[in-house]
């Protein structure tokens, strides 16, 4: 009995101490094989926790008045835990249906076996809220219809997850499109102030250990949001400008249009719209709106011959220079020579005395083609530099366009560019540049620096941006000599771009398009540039109809535009009549 | 008095004392393991409930700032331009022409100002320490801080 007792304890003793021996033994192995230590340490390493990128929500965007331009909405990335899969037919079914997802290839990613290296597939990113209900909600029926039902035909959405993250959005759609630019799906902004200020609205991502073990939890630091942009824009006067360039584009017949709405003395860009436009929450669209080499934003990125608005400009370098004074006397004969080359009169004819005004009035080629050689290539060239042509405005928008100013020296420079260049052929511009140069005689002579960012919010902190003044290229007295004949112009042309009540001043432009056989005399470039009210500009509008086909002159096609951008304008910004202003003024 | 001696003897050295003694022993080690064992096991349970909290907490932060994202966006769908021209006709408005403004003083009127999202940068100033002292000084310090001046208290009130 005793014997038997022994035999019994000797045999559990032993198969005991075997599996003791078997365990150290085990454990010796794996720590003497450097694979199996490694291999170890890679699943030790796997299920501690994970390092993760946390990505700040992406800054949002406002018009002046706090309007949400841009912001963010949520979306899903959805992909599956492989260990959880139980029917990949399901999966591939059910995201087939819903998502439109190839049915053999989500089936292929899902009937992986997991693996360390297989753990989770993403199967689709930026799927909307609505969506993804239809797939929970379908997730719940299949729960509920095939609860009882066993074996591995069973359907089943087990495995299958959603991933909130964020997305741009633009609730104002194409509205002020080419300001803003977009964000892609991978987060990198294009065009606009998206991409010129992405490091701003993108914030710092930041990687962070998160544990799996919950025993070493710890608190996420808080990564701050990217910052936010208060924009310069008026999205009432931006509607109203888009609006009234496309229907100038369509009255007009034209290739396409842009208006840019400037503050004169601030620099501020209040409106800036260009067809065509893009609804930014389709911007995969891009390439199909956007032919070619057509550019995302033509007021800073496009470069023309502005033709006879560049006139302003050359007389207001020969009136500052004292070359001329509004009462110098120009016999106009039609014709005149300059370094080998005639210049003539728009419609060819002979206008005989004139004055200054008279030379502006009339936009006579020959008048200014004498002034500018009055003045002289040095100086002309000079006043054109500080006036900011030729070189870039600064502007905070992406793809600013610096233009072309050939100076003497230049390999391509003749003496008859000093002629052409005075009525705004042979030079090449952004119709940005040109408004900033006029706004600037707007503007008592002061060039200020075009802004579209009014101020930064950073870390709960409103950093705002003043106007900045960048030069004066000329005197105040030569702006207002300048702008009152200008404004008188435009009253005894009687012209189409005068508004009731309002004092404005202005000039057309009418310029051929060069090609590579000479310059085309079918299609122009119309264009015009104005301000008003004239003694307190609040505003300047600067419009140009690419190769309009009802009528190829900016008097006739773009001169009404002003007036109908300026009607909008005066009632969007609360200016009233120059009569009651001064009424009021005087109370 | 041998007699007794012997029988002190024997009691002490009988094998089922020394077998008590022995497994008296042992059982004293297992439950003081047993003790050490459980209140580890507590204080872990305990931690990794807290831990499994924290960490629900941040998704639950991470949730809470994705919704309000969306929210914020629906907001600003509902407001936007082409939302509120379309309400805005529906209840029988109409944008005015240039000519049918009419303007009139009123006394006190400011006009629209900047919009000021956040407060502007201020002068930089230094946090205090969040932390109270309990959990920075050292006992020394507390010592000499608190009891201390108490000691020199009693002294004057002696005098």
């Amino acid at each position: 009995m005793m014997s038997e007792h022994v035999w019994r304890y000797t045999l559990l003793g032993t198969i005991f101490s075997i599996l003791a021996f078997a365990i150290v033994g085990q454990m010796v192995r794996i720590q003497l094989n450097p694979e199996q230590v490694e291999y170890f340490m890679e699943v030790r390493e796997a299920n501690l926790g994970t390092y993760r990128t946390i990505y700040p929500a992406r800054g949002l965007i406002y018009d002046r008045n706090g309007h949400i331009l841009a912001s963010n909405t949520k979306v899903y990335e959805i992909g599956v835990e492989l260990a959880w899969v139980e029917n990949p037919h399901t999966i591939a079914l059910a995201l087939n249906v819903v998502l439109g997802l190839d049915y053999k290839d989500v089936l292929k990613a899902v009937s992986q076996d997991p693996s360390p290296n297989a753990v989770y597939v993403v199967l689709d990113k930026f799927v909307t809220q609505e969506k993804v209900d239809q797939l929970e909600s379908y997730r719940a029926e299949i729960e509920s219809t095939y609860t009882n039902r066993r074996g591995d035909d069973r359907p089943s959405l087990s495995g299958l997850v959603f991933v909130p993250h964020l997305m741009r959005s633009y609730p104002e759609k194409d509205r002020a499109s080419n300001i803003l630019g977009f964000v892609t799906m991978e987060g990198e902004g294009n065009y606009g102030v998206e991409a010129k200020f992405n490091h701003l609205l993108a914030g710092n991502p930041r990687n962070v250990w998160i544990p799996r073990d919950p025993n070493l939890a710890e608190e996420i630091p808080d990564i701050p949001d990217g910052a936010s942009l208060i924009l310069t824009i008026d999205r009432s006067v931006q509607s109203a400008m888009e609006a009234v360039i496309d229907d100038a584009v369509d009255d007009s017949g034209s290739d396409s249009g842009t208006i840019i709405v400037l503050a004169p003395q601030t620099g501020e860009i209040l409106a800036m719209a260009t067809t065509t436009r893009l609804n930014l929450n389709e911007y995969w669209r891009y390439s199909e709106i956007f032919k070619g080499n057509t550019p995302f934003n033509r007021g800073v990125s496009e470069t023309y011959e502005p033709g006879s608005v560049f006139k302003i400009l050359t007389m207001a370098a020969a009136l500052d220079k004292g070359a001329v004074t509004p009462e110098t006397e120009f016999l106009d004969t039609g014709v005149f020579e300059i370094g080998g080359t005639y210049i003539y009169n728009w419609n060819r004819a002979a206008w005989g005395p004139q004055d200054m005004q008279g030379c502006l009035q009339h936009s006579l080629n020959v008048c200014l083609a004498w002034v500018s050689s009055e003045l002289g290539a040095k100086d002309f060239y000079a006043y054109l530099r500080a006036f900011g042509i030729g070189h870039l405005t600064g502007v905070d928008m992406a793809g600013e366009m610096p233009g072309r100013l050939k100076l003497p020296g230049d390999a391509d420079w003749y003496d008859a560019d000093l002629g052409t260049n005075a009525f705004g052929q042979g030079v090449a511009v952004t119709p940005l540049q040109l408004a900033v140069a006029s706004a600037a005689i707007a503007n008592d002579g002061k060039l200020m620096a075009p802004h579209i960012v009014r101020a930064v919010v950073n870390n709960n902190q409103q950093f705002d941006t003043p106007p900045r003044l960048i030069g004066m290229p000329i005197s105040s007295k030569t702006a207002n000599t300048l702008t009152e004949m200008l404004a008188s112009s435009l009253e005894k042309e009687a012209s189409d771009s005068l508004v009731e009540g309002y004092r404005v001043a202005g000039k057309t432009g009418t310029a051929e398009i060069p090609t590579p056989y000479g310059y085309s005399s079918s299609a122009t470039n119309a264009s015009f540039v104005g301000w008003g009210p004239v003694d307190d500009p609040k505003f300047l509008v600067y419009i140009w109809l690419e190769k309009p086909t009802t009528s190829p002159w900016g008097s006739v096609v773009a001169a009404p535009v002003f007036r109908q951008a300026v009607e909008r304008l005066v009632v969007l910004m609360d200016i009233p009549p120059d009569n009651v202003r001064r009424k009021i003024f005087t109370q | 008095m041998d007699h007794v001696r012997s029988l002190t003897q024997a009691y002490s050295q009988a094998p089922w004392r020394k077998q008590t003694m022995f497994i008296g022993l042992f059982l004293l080690v297992v439950i003081f393991a047993a003790l050490v064992a459980g209140i580890y096991l507590d204080v872990t349970a305990r931690t990794a409930t807290i831990g499994r909290e924290i960490q629900g907490m941040e998704e639950e932060i991470e949730s809470l700032k994705l919704s309000n994202a969306e929210l914020e966006t629906r907001l600003a769908l509902l407001m936007s331009t082409e939302e509120l021209e379309e309400r805005a006709r529906s209840m029988g408005f109409q944008s005015i022409e240039m000519n049918e403004a009419v303007y009139v003083v009123v006394p006190g009127y400011v006009s629209r100002q900047h919009v000021r999202l956040a407060p502007p940068p201020g002068p930089v100033k230094t946090v205090a320490a969040a932390l109270p002292t309990a959990f920075t000084e050292s006992l020394v310090t507390w010592f000499q801080r608190k009891v201390l001046p108490m000691r020199s208290q009693i002294l004057e009130v002696r005098r």
